[in-house]
């Protein structure tokens, strides 16, 4: 393993800064070795939270999917709902991680829709989902954001 | 010398020289950074005794966004002919046997610069002004007259908006290596309130933002580049999309980075005799973000999927992705805190 992991990259980052920017022969060169020095300071933070982003996601998505199923009349959309909750991890590498966040993340698109034509309809369980399902948004948002000069 | 510029230099070469029937000898060539969309290379020729800077476009492996050059070539080409500050359009060309891809070639404009950083602080509102009242001189152009009509695809003033959110709906559905809730509800919300019908049908720059500009040190604007995006529309569209938080991510009162918001779209207003409707133009506001991501998202799947390996690619992909669906979250959710609201009409 890399020690100190993001840290290790960030290294990297300072490295083309010092050593290969000055010697870079043109403006084109410059301006590929200094995006990449923001792309590697994006991976540093990805590096250190990816798993947490992922597992927290797939979390609020279950948390939701329980409270939606006594509400939702769509059968298929149920037993989605029912198989995301009953879904575990099969490992905990980023790329399983993902396409398991990926598939919970279809389902909870669908339900989103399904949710919004119910809460049109004046349906009063709707409005309270809607809500919750937004507070996951912004949760889903906020863990991506990166932090960077650009 | 790279091999690559070799080839190029010699290819400009021998195709200029046939254009103007005249020798013509390509002295130094160098790429552009930047430019995602397009291979860009300046380039000092000798035509005959004199020298002449000129600026190639080539089509490159794989792009920010996908589109057609002949479409970009007229458009500016019309903007130029209508008097709107562009690059003077001189070839296009297809014929892979030149440079083996297609390219268009454009007169060089001397002694400017494109960054949004690099505006003296002292220029940014006069500049600002400058760039919404051509926004509004654009809006005001008769597309057809300008001979647009067989060049981009027909329209309707009740078609416009929902034409180009199914475009790029599609481009997101497409493209999305994850699938994305913000996008996905911005979506439907556009699509359960469309907007009313555009006042007019113009030609839309469709990327017209701070960057997009070339400037002289003293504050003038002396050319709108980067037409690949162009297309007959809503005026709005072009003002929502040059309004974006996007374009001011560091300052969000200062529309483009250059002035506030209510002084751009009064700019706007002056110049194209148009008055905003609030609910199309926040309709459009929303669009504008939701194009945002489309682009965004395919830059990513270029990157990851397609031949080019550009940095530029993978930085619009994630972080630009990552920014635009915060601004959506803003705008939509009932839990924001709205931080852009300044961007509303």
């Amino acid at each position: 393993m890399i020690p100190n992991g993001a840290e290790g990259v960030r290294h990297l980052a300072t490295r083309i800064i010092t050593d290969l920017i000055p010697k870079a022969v043109d403006a084109y060169t410059t301006a590929d070795l200094g995006l990449t020095i923001g792309l590697l300071d994006m991976v540093a933070q990805d590096y250190d939270r990816a798993v947490d982003v992922l597992i927290s996601d797939q979390n609020d998505m279950r948390v939701l999917f329980e409270a939606a199923l006594g509400s939702v009349g769509d059968q298929g959309l149920a037993e989605r709902m029912s198989a995301s909750v009953a879904a575990r991890p099969t490992s905990l590498r980023v790329g399983d991680l993902s396409a398991q966040a990926d598939t919970a993340m279809r389902v909870l698109i669908d339900l989103h829709a399904h949710v919004e034509a119910a809460e049109a309809g004046g349906e009063a369980w709707a409005s309270l989902l809607n809500l919750k399902i937004w507070t996951f948004i912004d949760a889903h948002v906020a863990r991506r954001a990166y932090d960077s000069a650009f | 010398m790279t091999p690559r510029e070799d080839e190029l230099r010699s290819g400009l070469s021998a195709y200029l020289s046939r254009q103007w029937n005249t020798e013509t000898r390509v002295e130094t060539i160098s790429r552009i950074p930047g430019g995602a969309s397009r291979e860009t290379w300046r380039c000092q020729t000798m035509v005959g005794d004199a020298m002449r800077g000129l600026i190639v476009r080539l089509d490159p492996e794989t792009s920010l966004i996908d589109t057609d050059r002949a479409t970009e070539y007229r458009a500016m080409d019309a903007a130029h002919r209508a008097g709107i500050p562009t690059p003077e359009p001189l070839f296009l060309e297809a014929d892979l046997s030149w440079l083996g891809r297609p390219f268009s070639i454009t007169s060089e404009i001397t002694g400017c610069q494109a960054s949004a950083d690099a505006i003296p602080d002292a220029h940014r509102e006069t500049m600002g002004l400058r760039k919404w009242a051509l926004l509004g001189e654009i809006a005001t152009l008769d597309p057809l007259a300008l001979g647009l009509a067989d060049a981009m695809p027909a329209t309707t003033v009740e078609t416009c908006a929902m034409e180009q959110l199914e475009y790029w709906a599609g481009v997101i559905a497409a493209d999305e290596i994850h699938p994305n809730p913000v996008a996905e509800a911005a979506v439907r919300w556009l699509r359960r309130h469309p907007p009313p019908a555009a006042q007019k049908l113009s030609l839309v720059h469709g990327d017209y933002r701070t960057g997009n500009f070339l400037y002289t040190p003293d504050g003038q604007i002396a050319a709108i580049l980067d037409w690949e995006m162009a297309h007959l529309g809503d005026p709005l569209e072009d003002l929502a999309w040059s309004l974006d938080p996007l374009w001011c991510w560091q300052n969000p009162g200062r529309a483009g980075q250059l002035l506030p918001h209510a002084e751009a779209i009064h700019a706007w207003e002056a110049a194209s005799g148009l008055k905003i409707e609030p609910s199309a133009f926040n309709w459009w506001r929303v669009f504008a973000s939701v194009k945002g991501i489309g682009i965004w998202i395919s830059s990513s799947e270029d990157y990851h999927n397609g031949a080019s390996k550009q940095p530029i690619l993978a930085l619009a992909g994630w972080l630009m992705t990552d920014r635009q669906q915060r601004i959506l979250a803003d705008y939509l959710s009932p839990h924001s805190m709205h931080r852009f609201y300044e961007a509303r009409a």
